[in-house]
């Protein structure tokens, strides 16, 4: 007999069986039950309440809006976390704390904070109106709210990897003559990656799943400012229990596959890294 | 391509890290810089390289100025000691980066990467990931990377540092090829002097941002002008002796002229006994070498070809450690033996031997020890902790011997004489003189540590022994210099003129036989009364003071000139010289102050 490995934590059985008994409870029962709601309605049923243009244009704004959103944070969020780790500059560490600021406030709190200052007699919306840019009430200010709840993500992601980023190989990119783009695309962006895409995707999916901060901004015009999850609410309310669950299902199966897709890229990623033996 | 360092500072805030470094590295030479961590000689390479900008100076490659241009255009290659290699691209492509960057084309990229793959034996592994290589290969691969684009400087940051004993022999060798083979001019960065014995053509010590002394390995280790130097590199015996015409007195022992280096001058000097150059017997009479003293052996060790011994002299030998030893400890001397001594003579621990000395070496130092004059012990405890003795002598590693217990040592006429800057300084100052003391420390109570060095002197013929003092001094103080030459106002016109040639002049001659680089200044009034107001008003300025004279006239000058100074917030470094017609010894003791002249600077001899 060979000796055994120490485990920190006991045995296989034991563990994996917590692991699937939590994610059951937790995570799997709920929304098998969503899933066997929606199948109350029938295939035909189903696909056309995911179907008919509202459903659809609200489906393609939650989705398109959180991507934008975390496509954004992505750039910004990078230089946020890559200043806060870099820079050292008076307030630093309060900035540091700012950051989780949307992670702590309740997202309605910041939907109706946003509104008060894009609508057309807020502080920003009174500039900006006049110019031509209407961000309240309109797909930009469902963005705007997506950016606010995404950002943490990319930051908090970024900085520790940032932080371990060997200073050194910035020098050394510098002395073999790369430009200050170069190095960037070269030996900082693939260093990063990883971290980048995993918050990319987190900020995405608490993005497509956000309600309360973007109802408030939204304004909620059907076909144009409505945003799934809502009217998924909306549903609710008008006791069409089937279709409200059809609309969720639609959106766990189009989430899960996208997730599944980033997964399958940072996987790719690191196989293409490794396996070059 | 050769380098030029002119004058380099650089500070990271109150820290001076490296402090009026210059320079000349020649083309294809691989030189080496060599000092303890925190001595500034990483920066000084980054500062080459282009990463790390400087507050001073001018850095020049084969006459060109290279301080303002970005790293990336210098065209130098730099291998860092934790390799700092691109881990998510292969080994071929970590070498072919430089050549990527500048657009070359695929074919080209991958035939010059495959010879410097195969320049260091690693050709094999182009297509591996940088994590699935030993630490030795990986800083291989960071060496071919750094050669990619054919740099005409390559600078090594401690480059065998994070590595295993015997890949670091092994990557040395291959280094030290790869650089005779295509003769770049090279530096590499260290703190381990075998390293540096074993690659450097020429040698640079560093020390708290300081380039101490430059020379060829050999020269260094044989002649060194720096007690930091004589024990950085190697391991070294320090004692005081006392030179005089019939050559050095060591304790009891009389070393003859020949025997010695520059056994001429007179008075205290620090000589340097490297532990093989210390010869052990079962008795006096079986020495080859001038005997020394007996002791027993306290340790012995194994290191290989060599063996290793510290033999302990006896509390009451008249040799004198010129390092501080703590609390009265006995002196220990470090000794090694090459194999065939070890046959003729086997050694155990606790055994009485007879040492003999068969070479030393003398340091051209002007400051050879450090000896407290005081009345009570309580005064002298003071002296002995003063933030400026205490940065000196430890940066110095000198001795400061208390003069003041064992006032038996009468014939005190070397090493610096410290005392309180105080109203009975004057009287033991003319003591001191009368015994032939030469140079005095006056540190007032409670004063901090200098921040500027203001150096004066009252005539030309003090000038000289001034300088060798204060470039001894400046070595170990992180203080800005200033030569201040003071104008009287009656003079004439043409005579400013000459006051700021002579100026100009001392400048040079500081620079050129001391390497030191001062600033200028040029008062105008009497130079007791602006040093007299300069001592009221500042706390954290050294003065250092030349005066000529015998004995008699210098303490006149101190009376009537220079008391107020002696009674301000300053210390007071004074150097007397005697004056030309002074008497034969002293004129010797002269010459041996200037010495330092012909070494400290890049080990000419």
């Amino acid at each position: 007999m060979t000796a055994r490995h120490f485990r920190v934590l006991p045995g296989f059985g034991l563990t994996m069986g917590y692991t699937l008994l939590y994610l059951s409870l937790i995570v799997l029962i709920p929304l098998s039950a969503a899933f066997l709601r929606s199948a109350e309605l029938g295939p035909e049923r189903f696909w056309a309440v995911v179907t008919t243009p509202r459903v659809l244009s609200a489906l393609r704004l939650s989705f398109g809006a959180a991507l934008l959103a975390a496509l954004v944070n992505a750039v910004f969020g990078f230089i946020i976390a890559w200043s806060l780790v870099r820079l050292r500059f008076p307030g630093r560490r309060i900035v540091d704390a700012i950051i989780d600021l949307p992670f702590a406030l309740p997202t309605a709190v910041a939907g109706i904070a946003l509104t008060a200052l894009y609508s057309a007699n807020g502080w920003i919306g009174r500039i900006i109106e006049p110019l031509g840019f209407k961000v309240a009430y309109t797909p930009t200010g469902v963005v705007l709210a997506l950016m606010f709840v995404g950002l943490p993500f990319i930051v908090r992601t970024l900085q520790p990897v940032i932080a371990d980023l060997d200073r050194e190989l910035e020098g050394a990119a510098e002395t073999l003559g790369a430009s200050r783009l170069q190095t960037f695309r070269w030996v900082v962006l693939p260093a990063i990656w990883p971290a980048l895409l995993t918050g990319c995707a987190l900020a995405f999916s608490r993005a497509v799943g956000e309600y309360g901060s973007v109802i408030f901004i939204a304004g909620n015009i059907p076909l144009q400012s409505e945003i799934a999850p809502l009217v998924i609410m909306t549903k609710l309310e008008e006791f069409e229990y089937g279709e409200a669950t059809a609309i969720a299902v639609a959106m766990l199966l189009i989430s899960f596959t996208l997730m599944l897709a980033i997964n399958g890229l940072q996987l790719w990623g690191q196989r293409r890294q490794r396996s070059r033996t | 391509m050769s380098i030029d360092f002119e004058r380099i500072s650089k500070r990271y805030g109150e820290l001076t890290v490296v402090n009026d470094v210059s320079l000349h590295i020649a083309s294809g030479e691989f030189f080496v810089l060599l000092g303890p961590s925190g001595s500034g000689k990483s920066t000084l390479l980054r500062a080459a390289a282009g990463l790390t900008g400087i507050e001073d100076g001018r850095i020049l490659f084969d006459r060109r100025d290279v301080t303002h241009v970005p790293a990336r255009q210098r065209g130098v290659g730099l291998v860092f000691q934790h390799y700092a290699l691109f881990r998510h691209m292969t080994v071929g492509e970590n070498v072919e980066f430089a050549l990527r960057v500048r657009g070359v084309k695929h074919a080209d990229r991958a035939r010059r990467r495959n010879e410097l793959l195969q320049l260091v034996a690693l050709d094999d592994f182009t297509n591996r990931m940088p994590g699935q290589l030993s630490g030795g290969q990986q800083q291989r691969v960071a060496v071919a990377r750094a050669l990619a684009h054919e740099p005409a400087v390559l600078l090594l940051d401690e480059p065998f540092g994070a590595l295993d004993a015997q890949i670091r022999v092994e990557l040395r060798e291959t280094i030290r090829q790869v650089q005779r083979r295509l003769g770049m001019t090279t530096i590499l960065v260290t703190h381990d002097q075998e390293e540096a014995f074993a690659l450097g053509d020429r040698i640079g010590v560093m020390h708290n941002g300081r380039l101490l002394e430059t020379g060829k390995p050999e020269m260094l280790y044989r002649h060194p002008a720096t007690r930091f130097v004589a024990t950085f590199l190697g391991a070294a015996n320090l004692f005081l002796g006392e030179l005089s015409a019939g050559g050095l007195k060591l304790g009891q022992a009389q070393i003859a002229a020949a025997d010695s280096q520059r056994a001429s001058g007179h008075g205290e000097a620090v000589t340097v006994v490297r532990p093989e150059d210390i010869e052990l017997a079962d008795s006096e009479a079986r020495l080859h070498s001038t005997p020394l003293c007996s002791g027993h052996v306290q340790s012995l060790s194994f290191a290989g070809g060599v063996q290793r011994l510290r033999v302990q002299l006896p509390g009451d030998s008249a040799v004198q450690s010129a390092v501080n030893l703590a609390n009265a400890a006995p002196l220990v001397l470090e000794v090694t033996r090459n194999s065939s001594e070890q046959l003729q003579l086997a050694l155990n621990a606790g055994q009485r031997v007879a040492v003999g000395v068969r070479r030393v070496h003398l340091l051209p130092t002007p400051i050879s020890s450090f000896r407290i004059l005081a009345d009570s012990a309580q005064d002298a405890s003071q002296l002995r902790n003063s933030p400026l003795l205490n940065q000196l002598a430890t940066s110095m590693r000198a001795r400061i011997i208390d003069s003041t217990a064992s006032s038996g040592e009468g014939n005190v006429t070397q090493g610096v004489a410290v005392l309180a800057a105080d109203s009975r300084a004057i009287p033991t100052i003319a003591a001191a003189l009368a015994r032939g003391t030469q140079r005095l420390l006056c540190i007032p109570a409670g004063a901090p540590l200098p921040r500027r060095v203001v150096i004066c002197t009252d005539s030309d013929a003090a000038r000289p022994a001034a300088l060798a003092l204060v470039a001894s001094v400046m070595r170990h103080l992180h203080a800005e210099a200033t030569f201040v030459s003071v104008q009287s106002p009656a003079a004439p016109r043409g005579d400013v003129a000459g006051s700021f040639r002579r100026l100009l002049d001392t400048r040079a001659e500081l620079l050129e036989s001391h390497g030191l680089d001062v600033r200028t200044d040029l008062q105008v009034g009497a130079l007791d009364d602006w040093l007299a107001r300069l001592a009221a008003s500042e706390e954290q300025t050294l003065i250092v003071l030349g005066v000529a004279g015998d004995a008699a006239q210098i303490e006149a000058t101190l009376t009537q000139r220079f008391q107020p100074l002696l009674g301000g917030r300053c210390p007071v470094l004074l150097s007397c010289s005697h004056a030309p017609v002074a008497t034969l010894g002293a004129a010797g003791a002269m010459a041996s102050a200037q010495e330092p002249d012909q070494q400290l600077i890049d080990g000419a001899e």
